[in-house]
């Protein structure tokens, strides 16, 4: 869907609208079928969150009170979830004080601030709020993203977003990717930007893998907290990068990252400045965001933007250097909102090689593929998604096929790092 | 009811101005040796990088990337609140009896805020770059990062205090401006530059409102806002995450502010024989602030602990655990309640109270909070929601570099009161001009009447200047 639309929708040059009309605007067909679709992928009355959907709209609006739409909607929120037992007067008064962010939003709406995607999902916001939210739960407490949400089929939002789909499965722990990232990055040695676990979870007798990346969240916690707008979200594709020019060496993106993904130059860098190449350095907007960073400030796997951007050769873009290396085929990288791209096509693919047995019990999902993105809960809404096991929360990491000394990497940083600390390291 | 039987006079106040003692020089040379010692430190961190540090990554490298320097910073902005407390008691609600150290403590803010401001630049890997980095994208980074919400913060309580003790000091400096020394004329100059005596009442009001301001800044926003916040927003580090921490950071700032202003109350009443103006009095009110925040900072432990141990979540379970089972943790709990236990006595039995007590009592709570604020950081990075690293939890102990840092922004305050005693009075005229045989009219103009009833009344704010004084 296109932002244009949404600004004919709305004159941006006549008088403000009266409220009314400009909700009607805003029903337009394809938010009737996008919240359809939403809708429909929980196991409740489709059309009725619909309406309430709407009418919730029309509350905020000012159109309806809120004595109707209790009226409208107490029995048959009753019938269909069992319970209404948020206090629905509560509801509304939060529905209100929204308000005015509403007029806001409608108002960067018609200077075509804001997308019309993201008004739609703050307005209808409020039916889900107040209908859908007992359906939130439940899904989430059914374990986990389900399939269609995980990735591919656009519900991950506009443009382009880089990312991966890691098959576990296939991975195998010999490391090559750690390699290959450290080689193409020239990092110094333990800062590994990509690091693969094998750990055991409990009573699993089997082998498991996790192949951690950056996770380049679109709610990046790291972008956020960083007090220069060094670490920031490249708009054209998603990819979270670290501006080596402008980044203090704050570390307080190391600090809020959930994942540990980050690792700070705290020396002089392994690999002198004088044998990078100019080209693998500066990304295609020629910023300093790529390769290995100079010393005092923050890196991390940045999934290869130079390459991206046509800077190493056209047969590059769409590739990384740890997913080439893997002979596995377990990295997939590309645009997880595209849904011919590589990740989600290897994921359809994965899924129907795997499918349920739908006839005998028609309640079973479609496929028997385990997916999930690391630590979803916390709200980062990370682009890395996995096939395989998540390690659970007592899991612990052990002894891989491959150490990383083997193949003439480090793995704890720190004792590298000892060797620099001003009267030696101290490492009980 | 002042015991003392001597009259405090100006010639009082100005001894340190007029007078340099061979301790003073001794002093002087100590400190200047531990500043010395930490720029060599810093060279080296500058020359070499953050490698001199014992920090490391979290995660897969197996240390912790935040430590001393940010615990540090955060002590010192703790201590720097001793202004504020003294301030807040002098200037808002009328307790007279802290009036002598009132503008010690305010020194103490500056001088705790400039030692503040250096941790961070310290800390940072590229400290070359902190003004243009921050200031060009500040209308930016304004919005979500917690540490330009610190930045400003800080700036806008150092200008503030700044501002009000410019404003009380030229009051002083136009009075005594004949028995100060000449050396030093541009700068009373300009310190005193367009003064009138019909400013005092303005200024009056302007210091009043700016200590309002200051007291509902400094602990609601700073010390429980957004100096927590740095920690309590983060919700993969679940020794840190939480709303507590806000009350919590507070109670420790206020004991350790105490903590500093009974120190350099001590300090200049031994120095300058004092005992007369910084009388026992207000060391034993200052102890039992000290006593009553201790009480809330282990009383605000207690609800973290409990929460963290009953039925928490795993990672949070993990975490409560690994602090609990940590010698640092129990030192530091154990000077406080130690402190509290002695403060608590001495309230039931007066004759246990003893100026160097008092002061060990300081020192003792210093100690405390600069521990717990180090542990604080390093263990809430060392058990972070994702432990699936074998390198998690992390080691980390300071390097001597670090160390050193302490040391030499200790020097720093150090020598900064050593500085401005010579230059200015560090006592307030209105100090013992309420001792003094003044008139005792009524001004009619005062912005506050509360009397403690253990003082004789007093006439404090002098709208009207006292002729005597009067250059
Ligand atoms: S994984 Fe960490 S570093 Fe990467 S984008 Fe997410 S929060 Fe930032
Ligand atoms: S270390 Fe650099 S990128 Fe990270 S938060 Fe600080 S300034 Fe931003
Ligand atoms: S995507 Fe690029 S930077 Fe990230 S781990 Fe792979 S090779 Fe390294």
């Amino acid at each position: 869907m296109s932002t244009d639309e949404s600004t004919s929708n709305v004159d941006a040059d006549a008088e403000p609208e009266p409220e009314p009309s400009v909700v009607d605007d805003l029903h337009t067909d394809e938010w009737e079928s996008e919240m359809q679709a939403l809708l429909e992928d929980g196991d409740y009355d489709a059309e009725l969150g619909l309406e309430m959907a709407k009418d919730a709209q029309r509350l905020v609006a000012g159109e309806l009170d809120e004595a109707d739409f209790y009226e409208r909607y107490h029995e048959a929120v009753i019938d269909e979830f069992g319970v209404d037992d948020r206090p629905i007067a509560e509801a509304i008064e939060d529905a209100d004080g929204d308000r005015d962010r509403f007029m806001k939003s409608l108002e960067e709406l018609e200077n075509g601030e804001l997308d019309r995607r993201e008004a739609m999902k703050k307005m209808g916001a409020a039916g889900l709020f107040l209908g859908l939210g007992t359906w939130a739960t439940k899904e989430n407490a059914e374990g986990g993203p389900d399939a269609a949400s995980v990735a591919g089929d656009g519900e991950q939002g506009e443009g382009k977003q880089y990312g991966m789909v890691i098959d576990l499965e296939k991975c195998d722990g010999c490391l090559a990717c750690v390699v290959a990232c450290s080689q193409e990055n020239n990092t110094s040695a333990g800062a590994n930007w990509m690091y693969v676990f094998t750990y055991e979870d409990g009573h699993q007798e089997e082998e498991n893998y996790l192949v951690r990346t950056c996770q380049h969240c679109s709610d990046a916690p790291c972008e956020k907290v960083c007090p220069t707008t060094a670490r920031h979200k490249r708009t054209e594709d998603g990819l979270v990068l670290t501006d080596y020019d402008v980044c203090i060496g704050c570390r307080y993106c190391q600090v809020a990252c959930p994942y540990g993904v980050n690792y700070f130059q705290w020396g002089e860098p392994d690999t002198p400045e004088s044998e990078l190449d100019y080209d693998h350095v500066y990304d295609g907007r020629d910023r300093r965001v790529d390769s290995r960073p100079p010393k005092g400030v923050m890196g991390k796997c940045t999934m290869c933007p130079s390459r991206q951007d046509g800077k190493m050769g056209e047969d590059k873009v769409g590739t990384t250097a740890c997913e080439d290396a893997c002979s596995m085929d377990a990295i997939h990288f590309g645009d997880m909102n595209d849904d011919e791209s590589d990740p989600n096509q290897y994921l359809e693919q994965v899924r129907e090689e795997n499918p349920n047995d739908r006839e005998d019990y028609p309640n079973r999902a479609g496929d028997t593929v385990s997916t999930f993105r690391l630590l979803e809960e916390l709200g980062t809404d990370p682009n890395v998604v996995f096939v395989g096991n998540e390690p659970g929360p007592n899991a612990k990491q052990v002894e891989g096929p491959v150490k990383y000394e083997e193949i003439g990497e480090v793995d704890r940083r720190k004792e590298v790092l000892d060797d620099g600390t001003f009267a030696g390291g101290v490492s009980p | 009811m002042s015991t003392d039987t001597d009259t405090p006079s100006e010639a009082d106040i100005l001894r340190p101005i007029r007078s340099t003692s061979k301790a003073y020089y001794a002093l002087l040379a100590v400190v200047s040796v531990a500043i010395g010692l930490f720029l060599v430190g810093w060279g080296l961190q500058l020359r070499d990088g953050m490698i001199v540090t014992n920090l490391a990554d979290w995660g897969s490298g197996g240390g912790v990337t935040w430590g001393l320097y940010i615990g540090a910073f955060i002590w010192w902005v703790g201590i720097a609140h001793g202004g504020i407390i003294l301030s807040a008691a002098v200037r808002l609600l009328g307790m007279d009896r802290y009036k002598p150290v009132a503008r010690l403590a305010e020194l103490l803010t500056i001088a705790g805020l400039t030692a503040a401001g250096l941790y961070i630049i310290i800390h940072v890997g590229r400290p070359d770059r902190i003004v243009t980095s921050i200031l060009l994208n500040y209308n930016e980074t304004i919005h979500t990062s917690p540490l330009v919400w610190d930045v400003t913060v800080i700036t806008l309580y150092f200008v503030m205090t700044a501002t009000y003790l410019g404003l009380t000091l030229r009051y002083d400096i136009t009075r005594l401006r004949d028995q100060l020394p000449d050396r030093f004329e541009p700068l009373y100059r300009l310190m005193t530059i367009g003064y009138t005596e019909k400013e005092d009442e303005v200024v009056e009001r302007m210091v009043w409102w700016l200590a309002l301001g200051i007291i509902i800044l400094a602990p609601l926003l700073l010390h429980g806002g957004v100096i927590p916040w740095l920690f309590a927003l983060i919700p993969s580090m679940p020794g840190w995450f939480g709303a507590i921490q806000g009350p919590q950071f507070l109670t420790i700032a206020l004991t350790s502010a105490i903590g500093g202003v009974l120190i350099i109350s001590y300090a200049f009443r031994k120095a300058y024989g004092w005992d007369h103006i910084i009388t026992d009095d207000v060391f034993r009110g200052l102890l039992l602030w000290l006593g009553f925040f201790s009480l809330l900072f282990l009383w605000l432990q207690l609800q973290q602990i409990m929460s963290g141990v009953f039925a928490a979540p795993i990672d949070q379970t993990y975490a409560t655990d690994a602090k609990l089972s940590h010698p640092v943790y129990w030192i530091a709990m154990g000077l406080v309640a130690t402190t509290l236990a002695y403060i608590f006595a001495q309230t039931l039995r007066p004759s246990l109270f003893s100026l160097r007590r008092s002061v060990l009592a300081g020192g003792l709570i210093l100690t405390a909070t600069l521990l717990e604020k180090i542990f604080f950081v390093v263990e809430g990075l060392m058990y972070p929601t994702f432990g699936l690293y074998d390198a998690v939890p992390g080691s980390y102990f300071p390097s001597v570099i670090e160390m050193i840092s302490i040391v030499g922004t200790i020097g720093i305050v150090t020598l900064f009161f050593m500085v401005v005693a010579k230059v200015v009075p560090v006592v307030e005229l209105h100090a013992i001009e309420e001792h003094g045989d003044h008139d005792h009219e009524g001004d009619g103009e005062r912005e506050y009447e509360f009397d403690d009833a253990t003082e004789e009344p007093t006439d404090d704010h002098t709208t009207e200047a006292n002729p005597e004084v009067n250059a």
